[in-house]
């Protein structure tokens, strides 16, 4: 049997399933005792954290110690003895009594975990997880449960796996991870990806096809393609040696090309860029060889706060990913948000369609302050460097972009008053992303300095389809000729105005659609760093001439599965 | 708080590991919110402040050593809380 997730670290495992649950075999003695149970459960996640430590995890080893901070938390420990206390004197069997005990913990632990998951912010989130899975520690040590932990190398199928259980796996004990819950950034999927093995989380479905006993299933997981197979068959096991044993050989050619320019195979150029969304992604981007930031989205620095991030602090940020690009050019995109996220600061009113609402620069009529402080920023960051392009997202019309250039305008003008030093200039761009903007691109094209297709809004657009609609997603593909043809008119458009244009979709990174894309006539490809080595390799398999023929015949299919089978 | 990461994760952890070394009562309420004040020896209540960089703090110390506890994780707070120049990434210079 196969189920589908989301692939969230590369790799194809096959091995036993072990399932991670707490179990009465090898029980040991319960802990009546709150307070010992809890500096037991203190002292147990303290050595944990020295052991991921001594791996060179620190980021891990953090977690579990604050965790164990967690175990002896004041708060926690008097909460929970205010509700043994309010509880009827329980019953008299010692095993019932660490059952009952167990239970409050938990409970506690939830409502106090739940208190943390409601801020809207979220690293606590991530935190109020580790609160619960605390309690379930400490819960164990009451009753004497323990986790039996796999005793050969497994794949762990589980709900969720907590960093904490995950630490306790003896090291190489750990193939894989399939998560029934949790997403690409949930701490099993970062953790996987830190240990090198495969990980498909989000797949519905898991626990119940793993079933509760008997002998453990075989289990083999493509972290790619975001599979898992239960009892595969030996032609379906052949045949995952053979794509771990293609992947491979293309991933060694792709790392080699490391530090090259993206081009085709006759040598023409195509930029390969980065999205970040943080300035701490600046390192893995270089790392991985972009030629630049086409995207950086600036909203980091203003969500999950109570008021705007200052102009300094948005210096301090900025000029950081400048520095680290040096030379290399940095696309910085004005702050985009909405009514689907809002800000409390900024107020939005509430709106019946917010994807059809003030977004993106239509914030420019109500909140211009925000806006030009943002300008400022970038402008002084971008001092004595060669000159920061920024981006507005949301461009529907003409007068936005002449609302976007008199808050340049304005935004520099402040500066030079104020006698403080800024960029020469500013390279101004638009987000190509409603399809009104890509109908206008010749008009456009002539008011700015260049385009950035943002693919993944276009194609909402195009198709009037959320791609989050978990009926329509799949059919919302980027690849879909129709939004092709509006890319195309972009491309049109731009080419008149002598300007260039990028793509920072997803698209981009995915490899068929970065082949499309330079067929196309697209200058950049701005993807996540992790896509950069597939791209790169891609392309140098293609010349100018094959590329233009896949996009003239794409241009002319009637669906993206049309689209899809043309590179095959 | 100058720290890039505010009171989130190790930073909180560095926070209540030094309020507990010391015997006085501690609160601290984030000021930039108007949160109530909690006791900066609960992880989970400092956690819970929502700090994050540019907010500003209060500290209630109250007790026998209430002195160089104030000292001290005024210091601290000054410092980072171990969140400096070694953080930031490879290659990624942080401007002060």
């Amino acid at each position: 049997m196969e189920l589908a997730g989301v692939g969230a670290a590369p790799g194809i495992a096959v091995g036993p399933a072990w399932r991670y649950a707490a179990t009465d075999a090898g029980r040991a003695r319960p802990v009546l005792d709150l307070r010992a149970a809890a500096e037991l459960a203190s002292a147990e996640l303290m050595t944990l954290a020295g052991k991921v430590r001594a791996g060179g995890r620190d980021d891990d080893a953090e977690i579990l110690e604050a965790q164990s901070l967690m175990a002896l938390d004041p708060l926690l420990l008097e909460a929970i003895a205010a509700r043994v206390a309010a509880t009827a004197a329980g019953p008299d069997q010692p095993i019932d009594r660490a059952a009952a005990l167990a239970i409050i913990v938990e409970e506690v632990a939830a409502s106090t975990a739940d208190g943390l998951a409601s801020i809207p912010d979220e690293v606590l989130a991530a935190r109020a997880a580790d609160v619960r899975d605390v309690g379930a520690r400490i819960a164990r040590i009451i009753t004497g449960r323990v986790i039996a932990l796999p005793d050969e190398a497994s794949i762990a199928i589980a709900d969720d796996l907590p960093p904490s259980v995950a630490a306790e796996i003896p090291d190489g004990l750990l193939l894989g991870v399939a998560l029934e819950r949790g997403s690409a950034t949930s701490h099993a999927a970062i953790l996987a990806r830190g240990l090198g093995i495969p990980a498909v989380v989000g797949v519905r479905g898991l626990l119940a096809a793993a079933g509760s006993d008997g002998t453990p299933p075989r289990v083999a997981l493509d972290g790619e393609a975001g599979r898992v197979i239960f009892a595969p068959s030996a032609e379906e096991l052949t045949r995952l040696a053979t794509v771990r044993e293609e992947r491979e050989a293309a991933g060694s050619v792709a790392r080699e090309l490391r530090g090259q320019p993206g081009r085709t195979a006759d040598g023409h150029h195509i930029g390969l860029l980065a999205n970040i969304g943080r300035v701490e992604d600046a390192g893995r981007a270089l790392e991985a060889g972009a030629e630049g930031v086409g995207l950086f989205r600036t909203e980091f620095l203003f969500v999950g706060r109570g008021t705007a991030p200052s102009e300094d602090e948005q210096v301090t940020a900025y000029r950081a990913v400048l520095t680290a690009f040096g030379e290399r050019p940095v696309v910085f995109r004005l702050l985009d948000v909405g009514g689907d996220k809002p800000l409390p600061y900024l107020r939005l009113a509430a709106e019946s369609n917010p994807f059809l609402g003030i977004r993106g620069v239509r914030l420019a009529r109500e909140h211009r302050a925000v806006l030009l402080a943002q300008l400022r920023a970038i402008a002084r960051a971008g001092a004595g460097g060669a000159g920061p392009r920024v981006m507005a997202p949301m461009v529907a019309t003409l007068e936005d972009v002449q609302l976007f250039r008199a808050m340049v305008d304005e935004a520099l003008a402040e500066l030079d008053g104020a006698g403080i030093e800024r960029a020469a200039r500013l390279q101004l761009g638009i987000m190509i992303e409603v399809p009104s903007a890509a109908l206008m691109a010749p008009e456009l094209a002539r008011r700015v300095d260049f385009f950035s297709i943002g693919s993944n809004d276009l194609t909402q657009y195009v198709l009037a389809m959320d791609r989050t609609h978990p009926e329509l997603a799949a059919a919302a593909d980027a690849l879909h000729p129709a939004v092709l043809r509006a890319i195309r008119a972009t491309v049109d458009g731009a080419r008149a105005g002598g300007i260039q244009v990028a793509v920072c979709g997803e698209l981009a990174g995915d490899p068929i659609g970065s082949l499309v894309l330079a067929g196309l006539g697209i200058h950049e490809l701005s993807m996540d760093a992790g896509r950069l080595d597939a791209v790169r390799f891609e392309l140098r398999r293609r010349t100018s001439a094959e590329l233009r023929a896949l996009a003239t015949a794409a241009l002319a299919a009637g669906s993206a599965e049309e689209v899809r089978a043309l590179v095959r | 708080m100058h720290n890039p990461s505010g009171l989130h994760a190790r930073p909180a952890a560095a926070f209540v590991r030094a309020a507990c070394t010391f015997q006085s009562d501690i609160r601290v309420a984030n000021l930039t919110t108007g949160s109530d004040p909690v006791t900066a020896k609960s992880i989970i209540g400092v956690l819970g402040l929502g700090v994050q960089r540019g907010h500003r703090i209060g500290l209630l110390i109250d007790g026998a050593d209430e002195g160089p506890a104030a000292e001290a994780l005024r210091a601290l707070v000054e410092a980072g809380l171990g969140e400096g120049e070694a953080e930031a990434e490879p290659g990624v210079t942080r401007p002060s």
